[in-house]
């Protein structure tokens, strides 16, 4: 009799734990997160930063710390070399075969965009995507990173034609979603204050002469010329505004752009340039927040410089365990996306205190910078997009 | 016994989405469409030595092709779909077959190299039609009342396209033309002596390979599900070149051995992440060096026939 009562006790604990282990990638020790990203390619460099030296970063701090109700976090990252079709092999491998829990910070459009209609058909979270082409907007799974294009260039108008009063605008933008997304919105936000675009140019992606461009932006004569591109054509924007003398307009670089490795191509061709910047100098800033991450950093990879592409992984790090802490101790996927939904004034010492609520964006401020001596220095306060 | 082990090989397909995990499912519709395109990059290399390092380029024409038709008319059968790839793609090779004629080897090679890089530059630039850098959702393929909106769907779609390639290659070397393209891989001379149309048939192996390699295309976009110029870079054409290496050259069960195990290699190399082209390299490197004349090769040595 006494080993039958035994069995009904295995049973009734087996009967307790079945829930939580039903959930894929979440057992009673262990959350399994992880992602396709750029590891090979064109964005390596990106890629590996906010995979392995970003979110890595803080689910070891989170780990050492206990994890989170008592799992400790592992991830698996696979390597798509930006290739739309191994994307979608190594999520479906994600998501069938290492059963995680949530995708996290995969990067680029076309490499997430392949991945959105399954991801979505198999109720998988999408925590952070790193690009910022709105299609990821308004869905129930998903949880943009980057800041979106309209909201980026309300702040960005609101600024220089609200504060500042400049009256003439134009834009150099690469021919795409990016481009495009953003020379819609500036035509939008401009027309609040009753003006528009003086001249518009566009730049193929993968393209570096912009010299014709930037001479038919010149005859324009713009106060302000925005730069929505990519590190290297910008940078040879620059240097070609230096080199044929065009110093009466202001160069204002979109958020997506103002990075370091931007500034670094175009060396003192950039002295003096302005732009929307998201985040903090990781460098530099003496925030609270990116002084401990730099702490974590020097502890954990002491060899990693601290960069604005592993602050952004270590944000989503960040977030995603705030998440699951307040999704408690039988955490689903459904109440990680209800808990993060639920997020209002959440300090990370980074960004300003976040709200996320139901527009499911998780970056919704940027400040103003200013080059000064190759670095770029803080002359606002966050500012608004609502 | 071979016909036993064609059937054993088919029951094997057929049987692969009940027996294997769902992921298994995609990989395996992946490997098809690749050895498909190996056979059509062999028809060209191997049995008239002409080398193309362009074969993403025919690639992106027929799933492009195929996309846009499935985007435009979202009824049309599978079939009419893939055989309007075939014949875009087939008629974008015999423009590229007819002036690389007096090309060889390394000329070849590049002139090829550049129209994979062309394709590409085209996709971007013509934006209206493509949506440029964006990429494209490419719609569920339809076979009359049916949409084929599953891996297992889209399996059994690509395995009965791959039988029928694959037997037809087949059987094209005991045809006129295969005849004629083989004595041109041996001796350009001695086939123009023997009254083998050297310009024609150079080119028809440009047509049919392109076919091949369209047809493929067509799958692919079913398969991916969405389409971008970063799909089709030049490491594409390079690993198909890689596969009939591997597989052996001028061999049709060469081909599909080389594209399956170069895909799942190159899939299941993912997850070392910034060590995958060096390992993937490696490899490469390695097989060329111990397996010269690739799979095939191997399996005949095995069997007792050298050479």
């Amino acid at each position: 009799m006494r080993v039958h009562w035994a069995w009904l006790v295995a049973l009734c604990a087996l009967l307790a734990t079945a829930p939580a282990a039903a959930e894929p990638g979440v057992t009673d020790t262990e959350i399994l997160i992880g992602g396709s990203n750029s590891f090979s390619g064109p964005l390596a460099f990106t890629g590996e930063q906010i995979t392995k030296y970003g979110v890595e970063l803080y689910v070891r701090v989170v780990n050492d710390a206990g994890g989170i109700h008592g799992r400790k976090v592992r991830t698996v990252w696979y390597d798509d070399a930006y290739r739309p079709q191994d994307s979608v092999a190594n999520t479906k491998k994600l998501v069938e075969q290492d059963n995680v829990f949530a995708i996290i910070i995969p990067q680029g459009s076309p490499p997430v965009v392949a991945t959105l209609d399954y991801l979505e058909e198999q109720k998988v979270p999408l925590l952070f995507p790193y690009q910022s082409s709105p299609v990821t907007r308004g869905k129930r799974g998903i949880f943009q990173g980057m800041t979106l294009s309209d909201r980026s260039s309300k702040m960005m108008v609101d600024y220089l034609a609200g504060q500042r009063k400049y009256k003439k605008f134009a834009a150099l933008y690469q021919d795409d979603e990016y481009g495009k997304s953003f020379l819609g919105a500036f035509e939008k936000d401009l027309g609040r204050f009753h003006l528009k675009l003086v001249a518009a140019e566009s730049v193929k992606r993968g393209v570096t002469d912009v010299s014709a461009q930037v001479a038919k932006l010149q005859a324009a004569k713009p106060d302000v010329t925005f730069l929505v591109l990519v590190p290297g054509p910008a940078a040879q924007a620059l240097k070609e505004r230096q080199k044929i003398g065009w110093n009466d307009t202001l160069m204002v670089s979109t958020g997506p752009l103002t990075d370091e490795r931007y500034l670094a191509l175009a060396g003192e061709a950039a002295e003096g340039v302005e732009g929307l910047s998201l985040w903090p100098d990781p460098v530099t800033s003496e925030l609270p927040g990116v002084k401990v991450y730099r702490e974590h950093m020097q502890k954990y990879f002491p060899k990693n410089e601290p960069n604005r592409y592993s602050i952004a992984g270590y944000f989503a790090g960040m977030l995603f365990a705030e998440g699951a802490t307040r999704a408690g101790k039988s955490l689903t996927r459904e109440s990680l996306v209800t808990a993060l939904q639920g997020i209002r004034g959440w300090e990370s010492g980074i960004l300003p205190p976040l709200t996320i609520g139901p527009d499911h964006e998780t970056q919704k401020q940027g400040f103003w910078v200013r080059v000064e001596k190759g670095r770029f220095k803080p002359i606002t306060d966050w500012l608004k997009a609502d | 016994m071979r016909r036993a082990a064609l059937a054993l090989g088919l029951v094997a397909l057929l049987a692969w989405p009940w027996a294997s995990p769902r992921y298994f499912v995609f990989l395996a519709s992946l490997s098809l469409v690749n050895a498909i395109v190996a056979i059509g990059l062999n028809l060209l290399s191997g049995y008239t030595n002409q080398l193309s390092f362009g074969h993403a380029g025919f690639l992106a024409v027929g799933a492009y092709t195929a996309a846009l038709v499935t985007t435009r008319w979202p009824d049309v059968p599978v079939v009419v779909t893939l055989a309007a790839a075939a014949l875009v793609t087939g008629l974008v090779g015999l423009c590229l077959g007819v002036p690389c004629l007096r090309l060889e080897g390394l000329y070849l090679a590049m002139a090829t190299l550049a129209f994979g890089f062309v394709v590409v530059e085209a996709i971007m630039n013509l934006d209206w039609l493509t949506r440029g850098n964006d990429g494209l959702r490419v719609p569920a393929a339809r076979l009359g009342p049916w949409a084929l909106s599953t891996d297992t769907a889209r399996y059994y779609l690509v395995v009965a396209v791959a039988v029928v390639m694959v037997w037809a290659a087949l059987n094209l070397a005991r045809t006129r033309t295969g005849r004629a393209l083989l004595a041109i891989r041996e001796s350009e001379i001695a086939a123009q002596a023997s009254g083998v149309h050297l310009a024609r048939y150079k080119a028809l192996a440009f047509v049919i390979s392109a076919v091949y390699t369209g047809v493929a295309g067509g799958l692919f976009a079913f398969v991916v599900g969405f389409l971008s110029p970063d799909a089709f870079d030049v490491f594409l054409s390079v690993d198909y070149v890689a596969m009939i290496i591997v597989g052996g050259l001028g061999s049709v069960p060469g081909s599909i051995v080389g594209a399956v195990l170069l895909t799942v290699l190159n899939d299941s190399l993912a997850g070392f992440q910034n060590y995958r082209p060096l390992i993937f390299g490696t490899l490469l490197i390695v097989s060329m060096l111990f397996m010269p004349g690739g799979v095939a090769s191997a399996f005949r040595f095995l069997k007792g026939e050298r050479g």
